[in-house]
Formats: structure tokens, sequence, C-alpha cells
């Protein structure tokens, strides 16, 4: 099933199938690209940031910036 | 040749490939805790032990050795010893360098504690020496340990939807946390921020809201029990500030994007190394402009620059903020130390909720002259705009603070 | 000569800085510490070489002003080797960036810093194909221990500029021996 980053549920793990095209060079220092497995590990309240967890590496990103990657939830 | 983004990565998943085996990774209680304190349903409790316990461990350490140790040693030996052995007892020499004293019934009498006498060599080293270094060394210490177990970038996570709002993002912490111990790392700080509207901001409200450590140590010596009020209306003032600022300046305020490293075990070695040189680079600033300001304000009390000022201005001060005129002079000296100015307002007679006014304003009122030359460093078009809006703050928020005391029935 | 010792923030560029050169700077483990760079000297077979402890950046397009200033100093040093510091637990996001300054025709040494990391967590890395892949000196470290930075500065001199063409040639013929080791193992 796909899903926005930002739609995502605590603990859920997916493959990145994409990025919008203004946000993949920002991410792609921080190892996020299409392709990769990730886990999204938490959010903050009140539109807060997202926590995701790509090769063991913990990024945090704003919620917008979230919301243009898509997922396919693998579990 | 170069390559796009994708292309590389298509590279790099291929050298990978035939070079990297990840094994099963298992999870470590180090990862365990790295989660928990990340996510708000218990990392907003541990963030909050955590600023507590920084408080609490600064207040106690700080106060043990200022008031356990050196008040001692500069009140009751110190400051006799030099009243005693400095020549030319109450001509203006002696006033700027030992003590300015005091007319009780017509006659001279000298000062009995180092935050009364106003000299160069007495308030000002006890200043510099007994209150201000204790608390910098404790903060410092503690900033340490944070940065280097890793908590900070966990900090950023948690306040990122609060400071959102008012035009930051959860990194700003790094700045505003940094200025607690001095605001001329903090401006410098400012850098980690994207953009010319967020930097401006950061750096506006560092320099209006946030004390710094030598000001803190020495608000905790002089008005312990007012410090709850002060720190709350320069909270407020940050938030309600920043979040105006952000509706008015133009510009973006992108989200942000952080890497969350794992805990580490920190080196002694290396927070010794960073304490000290923070330490040494914060004195050698501090000290000079310690005994620079006292001097200043000693001359200018003594050529009468400091009644004529606090005359002519009397009806701001009276009536718009609601302090004593005598204020005028700390006001003064807070260009050149802050620390120096909560000292010498603490020798004032007024009321609490005037101390509150009055050393509030000392904070917001301008940048100490470090902090102003650090500013105009990283660009004088963003310095003047910031002072423009202090002036606003200033008089808006000052006067805001006397109208709350008033209906209050406090002031 | 000059050295750039370039990374992503906390993959122990400063550690490195701090044990080639001696000096007194600070390290630290947040981002956003180093953003004043810091300089220093060392000797590499009798002569001065300068080294400059780049702040930490995650890619060539700068996201602030710290990363501006990393990507400025590389571009105003065309004529500098780089030591690009990798934490070998994330190799992935590191080689990211090593590569972009390897295609815009820096001379460069790898450290794999960590590696004490990684092998906690596991990974194993084989440097030496890593080495003949990307046809530039790759050193596995350990930092805080001091392991490996021998190695990494008596390396220094084989950095050369690498031509990233040769780079995917040599990808493409690696996964080819390793497929026919495969077959071979199979058959
Ligand atoms: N376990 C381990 N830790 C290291 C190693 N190298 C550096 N560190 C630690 O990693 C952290 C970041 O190092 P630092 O030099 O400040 O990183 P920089 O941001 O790249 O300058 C520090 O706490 C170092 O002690 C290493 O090889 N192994
Ligand atoms: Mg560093």
């Amino acid at each position: 099933m796909k899903k926005k980053l930002s739609e995502m549920d605590y603990n859920e793990q997916g493959t990145v199938t994409g990025i919008e095209k203004d946000l993949r060079k920002r991410v792609a220092g921080m190892g996020i690209r299409v392709g990769k497995e990730l886990r999204m590990v938490t959010k903050q309240p009140i539109k807060g940031p997202v926590d995701v967890v790509v090769d063991e590496a913990e990024t945090s990103l704003g919620l917008d910036m979230a919301g243009k990657i898509v997922v396919e939830v693998t579990k | 040749m170069k390559l796009n983004t994708g292309e590389r990565w298509d590279l790099i998943d291929r050298i990978s490939k035939e070079t990297v085996t990840f094994g099963a990774y298992r999870h470590t209680l180090k990862d365990a805790i790295g989660e928990l304190t990340v996510k708000p349903m218990t990392g907003i409790p541990v963030a909050i032990a955590v600023m507590y316990g920084f408080w609490s461990v600064f207040g106690s350490f700080a106060g043990f050795f200022t008031d356990g140790f050196f008040v001692r040693l500069f009140d009751a030996y110190w400051l006799p010893w030099l009243q005693e052995v400095f020549p030319g007892q109450g001509e203006w020499l002696y006033a700027i360098m030992v003590d300015t004293g005091g007319i009780e019934s017509g006659e001279f009498v000298l000062s009995s504690n180092c935050l009364e006498s106003f000299g160069v060599l007495t308030s000002g080293l006890f200043v510099a020496i007994g209150v201000v270094l204790p608390a910098i060394i404790i903060f410092y210490l503690m900033l340490a340990l944070l940065e280097d177990i890793g908590y900070m970038p966990r900090l950023a996570v948690l306040l990122d939807t609060v400071l959102h709002r008012v035009g930051l993002h959860g990194y700003a912490i790094v700045p505003t946390i940094l200025s607690l111990g001095c605001n001329v790392p903090g401006v410098t700080a400012t850098r980690i921020l994207e953009t010319k509207k967020q930097r401006f901001i950061m750096m506006t409200l560092l320099a209006i809201f946030i004390p710094c450590g030598a000001q803190i140590g020495i608000m905790q010596d002089v008005v312990p029990d007012l410090m709850g009020w002060i720190l709350l209306y320069l909270i407020i003032g940050y938030f309600v500030f920043g979040y105006i600022l952000n509706k008015i300046v133009p510009g973006k305020a992108p989200e942000f994007l952080i890497d969350v490293p794992p805990y580490r075990r920190p080196l002694l070695s290396n927070i010794g190394k960073k304490v000290g040189g923070r330490v040494r680079g914060f004195f050698v600033v501090a000290i000079p402009f310690v005994l620079l300001g006292c001097a200043i304000v000693g001359v200018l009390y003594q050529l009468g620059v400091i009644q004529f000022l606090g005359d002519t201005l009397a009806p701001v001060f009276v009536g718009w903020f609601g302090v004593p005129k005598e204020t005028a002079g700390p006001l003064i000296a807070a260009f050149l130390r802050k620390d120096l100015a909560v000292a010498q307002l603490s020798a004032i007679t007024m009321t609490p909720y005037q101390m509150i006014t009055a050393v509030v304003l000392v904070s917001i009122y301008f940048p100490c002259v470090a902090t102003f030359a650090m500013m105009l460093k990283e660009g004088w078009k963003e310095l003047i705009g910031s002072l423009a809006v202090l002036a606003v703050v200033v008089f808006t928020y000052g006067g805001l603070i006397h109208l709350i005391g008033i209906l209050l029935g406090v002031a | 000569m000059k050295i750039l010792l370039m990374g992503h923030p906390n993959v122990g560029k400063s550690v490195f800085f701090n044990r080639l050169t001696g000096a007194n700077v600070t390290e630290s483990n947040y981002p956003g510490t180093t953003v004043d760079y810091t300089k220093g000297w060392m000797k590499i077979e009798g002569g001065d070489v300068e080294i400059v402890d780049v702040p930490g950046t995650f890619s060539l397009d700068p996201k602030d002003r710290a990363e501006e200033v990393a990507v400025a100093m590389l571009h105003e040093n065309r004529d500098a080797k780089v030591i690009s510091v990798i934490d070998a637990s994330k190799i992935e996001r590191g080689l990211y960036l090593a590569m972009e300054i390897i295609e815009e025709g820096y001379p460069m040494v790898i450290a794999l810093n960590m590696r004490d990391v990684a092998e906690d967590k596991n990974i194993v890395i084989d440097a030496d194909r890593l080495e003949r892949i990307l046809g530039i000196p790759v050193v596995s470290t350990v930092a805080i221990a001091g392991e490996g930075i021998k190695e990494l500065v008596s390396r220094l001199k084989e950095a050369k500029p690498v031509n990233v063409d040769d780079i995917i040639a040599n990808a493409a013929n690696a996964s080819d021996t390793t497929g026919a080791a495969d077959a071979g193992g199979a058959a």
C-alpha cells in the first residue's frame, strides 16, 4: 500500500517509491532516496516533524517535506 | 563529468553491493533510549526533567561558590583591605577604583559590601570573578555534556513545533541555549539556520530576550526571589515578538531537516578542553569590559552625567516604565556589561515589581558591546533592522509590563 | 600544500584534525558547533602542510550558511587535496558526498572512520575492493583510538583526481567478477 511519509504510522516500514523533484537533492545527503527502505520512528504532535530511520541513521524532517515523499508500506 | 542525483545513487548502490555486507542489526539499549527521548510521550517529560536539572545544578553550584566563598572573601577581606590601603579616600580616583561611598548625616561613610561600593577593583572584580566565573563554568560544563552525549538534536526535534510558529525551527534551540552562556557565540551559531529571514529573527530575539550566563548568575545572586517573574517575561517576549516578526519580516521560513546522531559516551578530555576554551574565550572579553564598564560609569557619576541623564529621562523612566530615575546609570553600564548593570540595580532602593521591570529592561534594552560588534560582523543592514525592532520592543514591552503591574496593583 | 578535511557533521573530522595537528581545538558531538573553521599545520615528509577542518556538510548543495561555508571553502581551494571522512556505519550517504567531490576533480583519500561502530552494527566493508573501484586510497580508521591515521597520512601522496567514467567501469567489472565467482562456486 502506498502512503505519504507524513501519513505513516509509528514503526511502519516501507520502501521509498517517489520524492518530489524539488526535494530530491535536499534529502539526498541524508541518504533518503527512491528505492531505500525506511522506518517511521515517531512524529511530533501539532504538525511537528517526522522522524525516520534509513540505514540505521535517524533523520528528522518537517511535516510538509514528509508529505512530498511516497512510501510503499511493507509492514 | 558530473552525475545527477539519481545517477549518483545508482552508482553508489552498485559500489555498495560490491563492497559492503550488512549483517543482522541488533538493537541496543542506546537505540532504545534514543527513541524514547525523541518520542513525544516520553521525550517531552524527559526534556522538562533535563532542563529542570540543568537549572537546579546551575543555581546551586553557582550559589555555593558565590555565597559560600566569594562573598566572604570579597566583603570581609578584600574590600576592607583596599579601603584601608588605597590612598586618597573621598577623592575621585578612590571613588572610581575602590568605593564611591555614601553620605550619612552629612558624613562620608564607606560601603559595607562589594555590590554597593561601585569601584573598579571592588564591584568590578567581585562581579567578574565572584559571581560570573562560577556561573559560566558550570553552565559550559553542563552544556558540553549535553552536546557531547548527543542530546541537543533530540531537544531540537521536540521543540520544532513551537519554534516553527515563530518563523524558526527546532535547530534554533542551539543558538538560543548557547546565548544563555554568552550572546556572542549565539550570534555566530545563527548560521545553522537556512534563510536570511530566519537568521534575522533569531539574531534579533537573541539580542533582545536571551540573558547571558553572566547576567543570570548575578540575578541569581542579587534578586533570587524575582527570577521566576523576570524569566517569564523574557520567555513570553521571545515568543510573542517572534510570532510578530515572523508575520512582518519578508522571506521564507523553511522547515527543518536534521540528522539525529546516536548517543555517544562523552570523552572527558574533550569536555575539559571545550569548557576550558569557552571559559577562557569568555573571560578575555568579559574581564576588560566589566572593569571598563565600572570605570566609565564611575567617571560619568563623578562628572554628573548620570544624574543629568536621570533627570532628563525621568518622565520616561518614572512615567512610562514605572522605575526610579536612578536606573539611568545601570542602563548605561548595561551597554558594556549587563551583569554589572544588574549588580548596580540591586543597590538602588525600589519595590520588587520595579526591580522586575528594571531587570527586564536591562535585559532587553540593548545588546552588550561584544554582541553588538558580533552582529555588525554578520551584516550592518540586519543590525540596523534589529535595533529598530529593539527600540519598538523596549517601549511597548516596557510600558506593557508597567501596565500589567498597575492592573495587578503591584506597580 | 593544503588539505581539506571534509565530511558530514559528527563523523570525526575534528578528532582527525586534532590528531594530525595536535592543536588545541574543541571537538563536539553536535552539528552547529564547528561553524568557524579551524586551520592547523603538520609536517609530512619534512614539508609543512596546511590542514583545514571544514564545517560538516551533507552535500555540495548547501542547505544553510554553515554548509555554504563548507562548499565555498572547497571551491576556493581548487588545488587542495581532500580527506573525505566517512562514518563507516553510514557509508552510502557518506559516499554520496565523496562522489560529489570526486566529480569536481579533487584528488582524494577516503577515511572510513568509526570502524568500531560499524563492526558493532555487523557492517563489513571490503576497503581494498572499494579502493580498486574508486581508484583512490581507502583507509579504515578509528580516529578516537588513533588507528589508521599513520597509514592515512602515508597514503596522501597517492591521492589523485579520478574520472567518474572509470569508476562506473570499475564498478561494472567488479560485479562481473563476482558474478563469475558465484557461477564458479555453483558449478
Ligand atoms: N566510536 C567512535 N567514535 C568516534 C570516532 N571518531 C570520532 N568519534 C566521536 O564522534 C564524535 C564526533 O566527532 P567530531 O570529530 O566532533 O566530528 P565532526 O563533526 O566531523 O568534527 C565525537 O564524540 C568523537 O569522539 C571513531 O572512530 N569511533
Ligand atoms: Mg568538527
